[in-house]
């Protein structure tokens, strides 16, 4: 098969996938969400053939059972991984649609989770393993804006300076650690500890400087729960510094126009409408 | 590698003792095996056992296994402790086991996933999963006016009228011209006919409504098939029909998989019962595990025939009989319990009318009580009218819990055949409102009549406008309104209450009120210009609609934003361009959507106070209800238009399809027991349910509700279909006494420590049996039952745990707690999930590529 047919059958997997995904779901992808991500798949495939090519094992379903919470709680934790044996060495990879910012940002969570999976597969499999690592697919500001360059050179200069693989260091010496963390969150669930992160919280950064954002505007701003929130409530208010009810803009969408323009032109199905408006009589 | 131990040392290490039939069992892997397994009998941990040896020890691979249950949630336990058991297994040898491939679910899912099966697809080319409607798609299918009307004109009948009389009388002998029953009863017969794969066409001589019902299955079959070019559409029925035709149209279809397990085999139906026989016609490892006297799914089409004459018919289709071992051993129930459902179950005559032989059921199994705990474990109430009777249990629970007897009223269930219209529900729950102690009972009555329903809706219907109806509604039609009526005024109490809610409803209506005069001037202007809107609309039509006086400025913004001409742009490029129509309609549209509207609601006080309740985890009810409604707009959302604008709102017409149609096909199908939802169990609740939702379920203490249920004589569906393929089956008239001590079989043994009857004064106070009973004055009295006795209820632990991904619940959780409360815990349903679909989308493309990869390195290989 020639790149070109991969790339072909690419859009095949992806149409397919969407469609049965759209039919499934009752949603839509926004026009430019589905273009992301049809690019992420393509750009992924172009960015990283070394990988895609030499994957031994993809979605390996890695389960650690027989533990135990603080509180005495048995569980197991599950998750899902690629494996690349290769010239002798073994990498694990966890690919994610997560921006490289953030996953600089919060490389402790990924060091927690590539490490419990190492765990898995090297001391209760036997499994030799080298290296771990995240891969973003998400496009970096730059490459898209190079994409858009007519000039090739631009663009075989921005692929090129694109690092969508992250190695992550394994701890395994604190491994045991690591498990205890796990298992005290099982106990949180199961006790019932729900409440929200504080305001403070939500006003703290997230990403680097690559992703700007607070908690609150890149995680509440995608809650649907956040309106009954008390966090996001008082974080809300103090932000207008009055009384959150007397702003209205509390309650209005905060989704940016272009992206309320593309759920609208998703969503808007004047077929549906059509039958929904012959049927009134039911 | 480290050499696998013993089986024997898992179980150890599990702390499993298996009894000698347990052990026979999990040991068998070769030929056809019934496994008759009483209640309690510890059949669960069998079947993971026995799959376990397979795939350790026999080196059967996961996806050469075939594993059916009978709900999602039992499904999900098998897996969740397969994949834990296997892991201890991985743990001390190294040997990973991944059974992700397996064939393990209802057997709805397995027929979903055998039809993708590149195993079973000419050439291994991988065939679309088919898009499955479930009852209530398909309902809402056969529901929609022209489509009804399109059947009946195929049918023959002379109009609507005539055609929903006919068939009300036909299926359901009764004379009414409702189109809500007579689909409902159609429903019932193509449901039937596809599970017994009769070929309508075959079927020439019969009653002239069936004939012309038949020809109305013949046509809806063809409108499914044309529903997307694509993927096929199949109601759940179909669905098996389907998966049964991709099976046995391969060559070697029945020999995929090795083995064939299937949980619940009194409840499967004729062609699932086809399904499991051809996939084990290769290789005869069929294993079924049930338990004749618990099935309870007639009314489905299910036929406990498939479980009692399974001996003979394994003989008929593969050409051996089984080797059979019965689970008689009870490891649930104190042992009055146990001796209490084998008596019941004896007390009437199963055997088979002369000159037949045997019995309609396999009665030569007794359960065994493993406890020989011979304290009173049933006891009867005081011989009292219904509301006394509900007193005395009400203040019997209470002191259950006041003397530590049970950590929660969750521990107490009270069953009942059904809550519909049922009077001793409505007498419990008031004897408990008076002691002061909290029900959950969301099923009981209609579920659109539980408070938080009444809210959304009622408040819904003050923003969007109430519906109306003229004076020859019919009686159905006439009590939706009462519901409406209702929710309306408790919205206003709300809404008297909350000043802020009250200010945000009337924006809303303004908000309304302003698409649709925007409407109205766009299209007087577009008239006035003489411009076509079928046709595509141009720059200056829309510079001019732009600056037209009186236009809302939010309208105008619309026209003149960067993102709208950025679309219209695209849209020309892509050849696809917008007619002036569709500007005119989108720029009339307001940018939420009644789920949207749903979660905005949630922030008013009533509401936000559902969801203070939950975290501070001081009470759960309300906002599981909450959760409930989040599934019915959400099904709003895939069944009708998302987007709301000032044409779907104009001439109440938005009204019309959220209230009218949709929500009241929603009330009337909630008035029957449409729904076997697996719901929740708050906790501090005492849960009312039927005895067909405690299927599978284990409680403290079980409390019957009623012991008796009506005699609806014989269901006409089953009458047909036994007509039509000539089957025999259990004699028509014994199915009511049958199929009630069956049902009361499994409310009796799903108690652990005590069972409560009811002795009513009065009509349907009891079935014959029960009345007997309690004539034999063999129980206990309730008022004379010594508390002290009772062990106390152990509160219920998963001894395999629970399994916890790491993204999906240890990153979710610690982002935030609350949201992985709300939709994680409760299943609210998320109102714009582009995030979750985005994110599959690309796994599954990328995962899709890595299959790709890996087989063509293979191919290249060889």
């Amino acid at each position: 098969m020639t790149d070109k047919e991969i790339e072909a059958k690419i859009f095949e997997f992806f149409e397919d996938n969407y469609e049965l995904l759209r039919y499934d779901s009752g949603h839509q992808l926004t026009n430019d969400s589905r273009q992301q991500a049809l690019e992420q798949v393509l750009m992924y495939w172009r960015k990283s053939k070394n990988i895609a090519t030499s994957i031994t094992n993809t979605e390996v379903k890695l389960a650690l059972p027989d533990q135990q919470s603080p509180a005495k709680r048995p569980f197991t934790i599950e998750g899902v991984v690629d494996i690349v044996k290769e010239e002798g060495e073994t990498w694990m990879y966890d690919i994610k649609t997560h921006d490289l910012g953030y996953i600089q940002k919060n490389k402790h969570l990924y060091e927690q989770q590539l490490s419990i999976y190492a765990h898995i597969w090297q001391n209760l499999r036997g499994q030799p393993l080298d290296h771990t690592a995240i891969i973003s697919t998400s496009i970096p500001t730059e490459l898209r804006d190079a994409l858009r360059n007519p000039d090739p050179r631009a663009q075989e200069k921005a692929m090129n300076e694109w690092e969508p693989v992250v190695e992550i260091e394994k701890e395994q010496e604190r491994i045991d650690e690591l498990i205890l963390e796990f298992g005290k969150t099982v106990d949180k669930i199961e006790e019932h500890e729900f409440a929200p992160p504080s305001p403070t919280k939500l006003n703290e950064k997230m990403g680097s400087k690559m992703s700007r954002g607070t908690f609150a505007t890149r995680v509440c701003g995608n809650c649907d729960a956040r309106f009954s929130c008390t966090s996001y409530r008082e974080y809300a208010a103090k932000r207008s510094g009055q009384h959150m009810y007397h702003f209205k803009k509390f309650y209005i969408d905060p989704a940016p126009d272009a992206e309320q323009e593309e759920w609208m032109a998703a969503n808007f199905d004047l077929g549906k409408l059509e039958q929904a408006l012959n049927v009134t009589n039911d | 590698m480290k050499p696998i131990p013993s089986i024997e040392h898992f179980w150890k290490l599990k702390n499993f003792s298996p009894t000698k039939e347990q052990q026979q069992a999990i040991h068998h892997t070769k030929g056809p095996l019934f496994l008759t397994a009483g209640p309690g009998s510890g059949k669960t941990r069998v079947l993971l056992w026995r799959t376990l040896n397979l795939v350790v020890y026999h080196s059967v691979q996961p996806d050469e296994i075939f594993l059916s249950t009978f709900t999602e949630k039992a499904a999900l336990q098998l897996k969740d402790g397969l994949r834990s058991l296997l892991a201890s297994v991985t743990n001390e040898t190294g040997r990973p086991f991944d059974i992700s491939g397996m064939a393990l679910g209802t057997v709805h899912s397995i027929c979903n996933t055998i039809i993708s099966d590149r195993r079973f697809a000419p050439e291994g080319q991988r065939r679309h999963a088919p898009n499955v409607m479930d009852e209530l798609s398909q309902y809402f299918f056969l529901y929609n006016r022209n489509r009804w009307i399109e059947l009946i004109d195929k049918a023959g009948f002379k109009n609507e009228e005539d055609a929903q009389r006919s068939i009300n009388l036909f299926i359901a002998n009764k004379n009414s011209s409702s189109r809500h029953e007579a689909v409902q009863n159609t429903l019932k017969l193509f449901n039937r006919m596809s599970e017994e794969m009769l070929d309508p066409r075959k079927i020439k001589k019969g009653d002239e409504v069936l004939l012309k019902m038949l020809l109305m299955y013949e046509h809806y079959r063809k409108l499914l098939n044309e529903q997307h070019p694509k993927i096929k559409s199949v109601d759940l029925a179909l669905l098996q029909q389907e998966a049964h035709t991709t099976m046995t149209a391969h060559k070697n279809g029945n020999e995929v998989f090795r083995h064939v397990i299937i949980d619940e085999y009194q409840d499967t139906n004729s062609i699932q019962e086809k399904i499991f026989f051809a996939a084990s016609e290769g290789t005869k490892n069929i294993c079924v595990v049930g338990d004749d006297d618990q099935a309870l799914y007639r009314f489905r089409g299910a036929t406990v025939e498939n479980l009692v004459e399974f001996e003979e018919r394994c003989k008929v289709f593969l050409k051996q009989k089984p080797t059979r071992i019965d689970l008689v051993k009870n490891f649930r129930s104190r042992k009055e319990i146990v001796d209490t459902y084998n008596h019941f179950i004896q007390q009437i005559d199963w055997k088979k009318k002369r000159p037949l032989k045997g019995h309609h059921r396999i009665h030569d199994k007794v359960i065994v009580p493993h406890s020989t705990d011979k304290g009173a474990a049933v006891v009867v109430t005081s011989h009292e009218k219904p509301p006394q009777v509900a007193r005395e249990v009400a203040q019997f629970v209470k002191d259950l819990k006041k003397q530590g007897k049970i950590e929660d009223y969750n521990q107490v269930a009270f069953l009942f055949p059904s809550l519909k219209g049922n009077s001793k529900v409505a007498a419990y729950k008031e004897a408990f409102e008076e002691i002061g102690v909290e029900v959950y009972a969301p099923r009981a009555g209609n579920f659109l009549e539980v408070e938080e329903s009444l809210a959304v809706f009622g408040i819904f219907s003050r923003i969007f406008g109430r519906a109306q109806y003229d004076a020859e509604a019919s009686g159905g039609l006439k009590q939706f309104y009462g519901w409406l009526g209702n929710a309306c005024r408790f919205a206003d109490k709300l809404i008297e209450k909350d000043k802020n809610l009250s200010n945000f409803i009337a924006e809303k209506r303004e908000e309304l009120k302003t698409v649709l005069s925007d409407y109205e001037l766009l299209v007087k202007a577009a008239d006035k210009q003489k411009w076509k809107r079928d046709e595509l609309a141009t720059d200056l039509q829309l510079q001019k609609l732009q600056t037209l006086s009186g236009l809302s400025e939010k309208a105008k913004k619309i026209l003149g934003s960067q993102s709208f001409i950025w679309l219209l742009q695209r849209k020309r490029k892509e050849g696809k361009p917008f007619n002036l129509d569709y500007i005119i309609n989108r720029v009339t549209a307001v940018d939420w959507s009644v789920m949207d509207l749903f979660y905005q609601l949630c922030g008013f006080d009533y509401f936000k106070k559902a969801f203070d309740l939950a975290e501070d985890g001081r009470d759960e009810a309300p906002v599981c209800n909450l959760a409930l409604v989040s599934e019915y707009v959400a099904r709003f959302m895939e069944e009708r238009p998302s987007i709301i604008n000032a044409r779907f709102l104009s001439d109440n017409i938005f009204v019309k399809v959220f209230f009218s149609s949709y929500l009241y096909a929603i009330y009337r199908l909630a008035q029957s027991e449409f729904e076997n939802a697996d719901d929740p169990f708050p906790k501090g609740r005492v849960p009312f349910l039927t005895i067909h939702q405690s299927k599978g379920l284990e409680f403290p203490v079980v409390v019957l509700g009623s012991v008796y249920k009506r005699d609806f004589g014989v269901n006409r569906v089953e009458e047909i279909a036994r007509e039509l393929t000539g089957k025999k089956g259990e004699p028509l008239e014994r199915l009511y006494d049958f199929d009630t001590m069956r049902m009361f079989y499994v409310a009796l043994s799903r108690a652990q420590n005590l069972v409560v009857l009811p002795h009513y004064k009065g009509g349907s106070a009891a079935t014959e049996v029960f009345k007997s009973l309690f004539e034999e004055n063999r129980f206990t009295l309730l008022p004379k039952f010594k508390l002290a006795q009772l062990p106390a209820a152990k509160l219920h632990v998963n001894d395999l745990g629970g399994t916890y991904s790491f993204t999906g619940d240890y990153i979710a959780y610690n982002t935030c707690p609350r949201h992985y409360m709300i939709f994680r815990k409760y299943g609210f349903v998320p109102s714009r999930s582009q995030t979750m679909f985005f994110g599959s989308l690309v796994h599954q493309t990328i995962e899709d590529l890595h299959q790709l990869l890996i087989s063509k390195r293979k191919a290249e290989a060889l």
